[in-house]
């Protein structure tokens, strides 16, 4: 099954980011695929690759990695202006792009999954 | 064609969630969907008539759901013990919605599957 999925909180503060992540992981290796990870709100800071957490997990090089695995995660333009969000400050493989994308993916997801508050 | 329901939960002001449920909503009624907006909880509070939040220094949400349509959005559906529980009537809202019970709203949730709630 095609699933798409939506974060709607930063990292830290919720465990939304988190939740997504391992839900994304499981969604995985039961043989799904995902149709793409939309970071709507706050949850655009995920994309920071300056976060460096002291002795805990790493939210961003998590999303990192499941964008290196070809998952398209793309964190919302918009919300990004709001937050001083800029392509020089992402992960690499988190785009930055509008609310198109979290159309497309919704049209291409048998599930979509919101993560949030 | 797809069908998303867009779920209002939040209180317009106070946290950004019901601004951008709006903008969502306007983001993706524009595409090949049929897209509809739910109120309940404290997202009734969104389509109350003359709000002013002019102190906290923010734009007024009410008065931009009746132009939804216009974006693609098909159907405006309140909670109407939601309503009714935070001493509303329809006459307060902003526009004619219409009015479902705990039964019809799982219902349409179940009908339009993709659900983003705010």
């Amino acid at each position: 099954m095609k699933i798409g999925v939506m974060v709607l909180e930063g990292p830290y503060q919720h465990q939304a980011a988190d939740s997504a992540y391992h839900f994304i992981q499981a969604a995985l290796a039961r043989g799904h695929e995902i149709a793409g990870v939309f970071l709507f709100t706050d949850a655009v800071n995920v994309a920071n690759r300056f976060i460096k957490p002291p002795g805990e997990r790493n939210v961003s090089a998590m999303f990192d990695e499941l964008g290196q695995q070809g998952i398209d995660i793309v964190a919302c333009t918009a919300c990004a202006k709001f937050r001083g969000m800029k392509r020089d400050l992402t992960v690499e493989n988190i785009r930055l792009s509008g609310l198109g994308s979290l159309a497309e993916m919704i049209q291409n997801s048998d599930r979509f999954v919101t993560f949030g508050d | 064609m797809k069908k998303a329901a867009v779920l209002m939960r939040k209180a317009p002001y106070g946290s950004v969630y019901t601004a951008e449920g709006f903008r969502a909503v306007m983001g993706i009624g524009i595409f090949e969907m049929d897209v509809v907006l739910t109120f309940v909880d404290d997202g009734v509070y969104a389509l109350v008539k003359n709000q002013d939040p002019e102190k906290l220094d923010m734009q007024a949400l009410g008065e931009g759901f009746p132009m939804l349509p216009e974006f693609g959005v098909n159907g405006f559906y309140v909670h109407q013990p939601s309503l009714e529980a935070r001493g509303l009537s329809p006459e307060d809202l902003v526009m004619d919605v219409q009015l479902v019970d705990d039964a019809g709203l799982a219902e349409l949730l179940a009908e339009y599957k993709t659900v983003l709630p705010f």
